[in-house]
């Protein structure tokens, strides 16, 4: 007389949580998440592609493109793999300064995701206070090049212009007011007990199955492997810096939650070097016109918000622009374990599964 | 004695009062929502909303602003929005999806909101005469105006009642609307206020074991702790130590009318980021706002009834502490308009205050809050009362 039917449901793409154009087919019986499928390239432009066909210097324009809310890193990736490909060096200046905005931006990054996660389990007053303080790094990221959120930061060999005068002082009032504004986040949520039941245990992935998918970032280090690309392989000026990675062994949303929390202080605690020891001297290196390749390959990896940004860039004889150009983008690695942490679960840890992911879909896609 | 002319017009002179007092609260509540929150959350908008650059008020604003406080004056601001905010509403074009039961699709509102109002009914503003018409009216002449409509003797019964009706309009709804985002709404709705409605009415029977009586007028003044004659012409008084349960129950009452009326931290039927809209997603135009007036006018059932019980009521003093007023001071002694109003106001502000600050259960949590937790201990709290009501 009765009987069960699975409810075939679509998360997306356009739903008010899924941070954009990912559609996720699920599978429902009842709540539970029967199967979990990530459906993505909605918002395919082929930014690999598009690169090759550009020269050296134009290709850092589509990086802002993929991770729009880290374009900084993006830029950084690639003028550093560049650099690597044609063996240039960039002054101890320029390093300095790339580094302290590439920390700026991890934080409006993980503002962002703070923010956006918190809205997703029901606290909207986080996603405000959150969006009060990226405002302010943003504000530093306009008056440094004029944009503000697609920045195309750097040039190739170094920095266009040196910073601009001011420009410390306005990052040094937003260092001044940020550990203060992160324990007002950690009011409204760390000890609250809502907001623990919805991510303790929840959206779980262990260290093996992390290292299986290729996950990387925060959800890698909330799982205990101490992975961190600034340490591993030190970029930029990382390797002065005097800094901690943080990480959890519990490899849940809370300890997600937690390990950015501690990035924001660390990152807080970068920026603050950066500026105590910034060099004198000049912030470009001496770079031909036109940059022409030998046959050559590299990998260069970073660490961007999200976990190890990559970039692929083969070079032949006499070309100006890349031959092959390929990008390891952390949130598509890191989405494919989604239905790893889904299944069996409720609809509702599927929200905050994508959110502590920390997706963002022009990456995914590119 | 009133004639039967007489009683008809009286109440359709109180109803008509009593809606009109009801359909301005509650889009002022929207209004109040979109302040308080931008308030508490900073937001730019709500906080210096059409300031303007020039004048008096500018000119406060920007000597508030510069002296690191919130202006004063734009409190108000933006007021003109609810009314925008409702002619929006009835202008807009009433979409009924193309596969949904047309018929229950219209109706669910209605199921909705007809018992949210239906609830004023037996509520009590005002345990007395607000103020006789003059002999000269017609009609009516030398007529009470009373604070309540009805005074009947099943008074919380009714409430209960009428309140559970409600719910069928949400499931209704998101059956009908013949979509799936609405039915997982819907279903949740259900489970969710049936699981509910059993410590809600566990915690109310506090203040009716405790007086034993359902008027609402009787309950609210005995639980208020002052000396109050029964029909029977004995003086009776609430002993002081019931204000214990009563203190508790008013939280266990709260927590649930929280659950009753779909807000946050219970939000679950309507939860924008997992559900969209929840049941009300295939809805628009009057039909939503229905739903909405009825969200509201609940939200303001439950402060009423919340204020009525556990806060004292007409008198200044909750959980029966009314008697350490001294009776010399007539304002304070006395019950008001002000204290019970100023009552419902605060409680609805708690609604918008715990809306900015708390996350939303999860489906499962939530029933287990239910099941689990709210209904021991509402529970044990209604033997507590029951143990005081046979010993004192």
């Amino acid at each position: 007389m009765f009987k069960n039917e699975e409810l075939e449901i679509n998360l997306g793409p356009q739903h008010p949580s899924t941070h954009g154009v990912l559609r996720v087919k699920l599978r429902l019986d009842g709540e539970t998440i029967v199967k979990c499928t990530p459906i993505v390239g909605y918002l395919h432009r082929g930014v690999e592609k598009i690169c090759e066909n550009k020269t050296f210097f134009q290709g850092q324009v589509w990086t802002d493109r993929m991770d729009y809310v880290a374009a900084v890193s993006n830029n950084l990736g690639w003028a550093e793999s560049v650099e690597k490909l044609f063996g240039i060096h960039v002054p101890r200046r320029a390093h300095y300064v790339r580094t302290m905005m590439t920390e700026l931006n991890r934080i409006s990054s993980h503002l962002l995701w703070l923010g956006t996660h918190a809205l997703d389990i029901g606290a909207m007053t986080v996603f405000l206070y959150a969006f009060r303080e990226r405002e302010q790094i943003l504000d530093c990221f306009e008056s440094f090049c004029g944009a503000r959120l697609t920045t195309t930061a750097f040039r190739i060999g170094g920095l266009r212009e040196d910073i601009p005068p001011g420009f410390i002082k306005q990052v040094q009032a937003f260092q001044d007011r940020f550990l203060d504004c992160i324990d007002e986040y950690e009011t409204l949520l760390t000890e609250n007990r809502i907001w623990k039941r919805r991510t303790i245990g929840i959206a779980p992935i262990n260290a093996d199955e992390c290292i299986a998918f290729g996950v990387t970032g925060p959800v890698l280090r909330a799982a205990g492997v101490k992975y961190d690309v600034r340490k591993a392989f030190p970029y930029a000026a990382y390797a002065e810096m005097n800094f901690e990675i943080p990480t959890r062994t519990e490899a849940d949303t809370y300890a997600r939650y937690l390990v950015r929390l501690e990035e924001f202080r660390q990152s807080h605690h970068i920026i603050q070097q950066c500026i105590d020891g910034l060099p004198e001297g000049n912030v470009m290196a001496k770079i031909p016109k036109v940059l022409k390749s030998e046959v050559n390959e590299i990998y260069h990896p970073i660490e961007a918000p999200k976990g190890e940004l990559g970039y692929y860039l083969v070079g032949e004889k006499g070309g100006q622009n890349p031959y092959r150009f390929h990008v390891r983008g952390p949130s598509f690695v890191n989405l494919q374990a989604l239905p790893q942490m889904t299944e069996g679960r409720l609809l509702a840890d599927v929200i905050a599964a994508i959110g502590t992911l920390d997706v963002v879909l022009g990456e995914v896609d590119r | 004695m009133m004639t039967p002319v007489q009683q008809v017009v009286m109440a359709i002179i109180q109803i008509t009062v009593l809606v009109s007092i009801i359909l301005l609260i509650v889009p002022l509540m929207t209004f109040a929502e979109r302040k308080v929150i931008g308030y508490i959350q900073v937001r730019l908008g709500a906080t210096r909303q059409a300031g303007g650059i020039r004048g008096f008020a500018a000119g406060i604003n920007k000597l508030s602003w510069a002296m690191g406080r919130i202006p004063i004056l734009s409190f108000f601001r933006g007021l003109p929005v609810f009314a925008a905010d409702g002619l929006k509403l009835l202008l807009k074009e009433d979409i009924v999806p193309d596969r949904a039961d047309r018929f229950v699709f219209v109706i669910a509102p209605v199921i909705c909101m007809i018992p949210a109002f239906a609830t004023f009914a037996v509520i009590c503003f005002y345990p007395g005469t607000l103020f006789t018409f003059p002999t000269t009216f017609p009609i009516i002449g030398g007529l009470p105006f009373t604070g309540f409509l009805t005074d009947i003797n099943v008074g919380l019964l009714y409430i209960m009642a009428v309140g559970s009706i409600g719910v069928y309009g949400i499931v209704l709804g998101g059956w009908a609307s013949n979509s799936k985002y609405p039915l997982l709404g819907g279903l949740r709705s259900a489970a969710q206020i049936i699981s509910y409605e059993i410590p809600l009415s566990l915690s109310l029977l506090v203040a009716v074991v405790l007086s034993g009586t359902l008027n609402f007028r009787e309950l609210s003044l005995y639980l208020a702790g002052v000396p109050m004659v029964t029909a029977a012409g004995e003086i009776v008084q609430m002993p002081l130590i019931a204000a214990i349960p009563l203190f508790f129950g008013f939280f266990f009452y709260i927590t649930c009318g929280f659950a009753e009326t779909n807000r946050v931290p219970f939000d679950l039927a309507e939860a924008e980021t997992e559900l969209v809209s929840g049941f009300h997603t295939e809805y628009s135009g009057m039909k939503f706002a229905w739903f909405m007036l009825a969200e509201y006018a609940n939200m303001m059932a439950v402060s009423a009834i919340a204020a009525g019980f556990f806060l004292g009521g007409h008198y200044l003093l909750p959980f029966g502490l009314q008697r350490f007023v001294p009776d010399s001071i007539p304002f304070l002694a006395q019950p008001s308009l002000l204290f019970f109003f100023g009552k419902v106001f605060f409680l609805l502000f708690t609604f918008l205050w715990v809306r900015a600050t708390l996350p939303r259960y999860r489906y499962d949590q939530l029933m287990s809050v239910g099941w689990k937790w709210l209904i021991p201990v509402t529970l044990v709290n209604l033997v507590i009362a029951a143990t005081i009501r046979l010993i004192f």
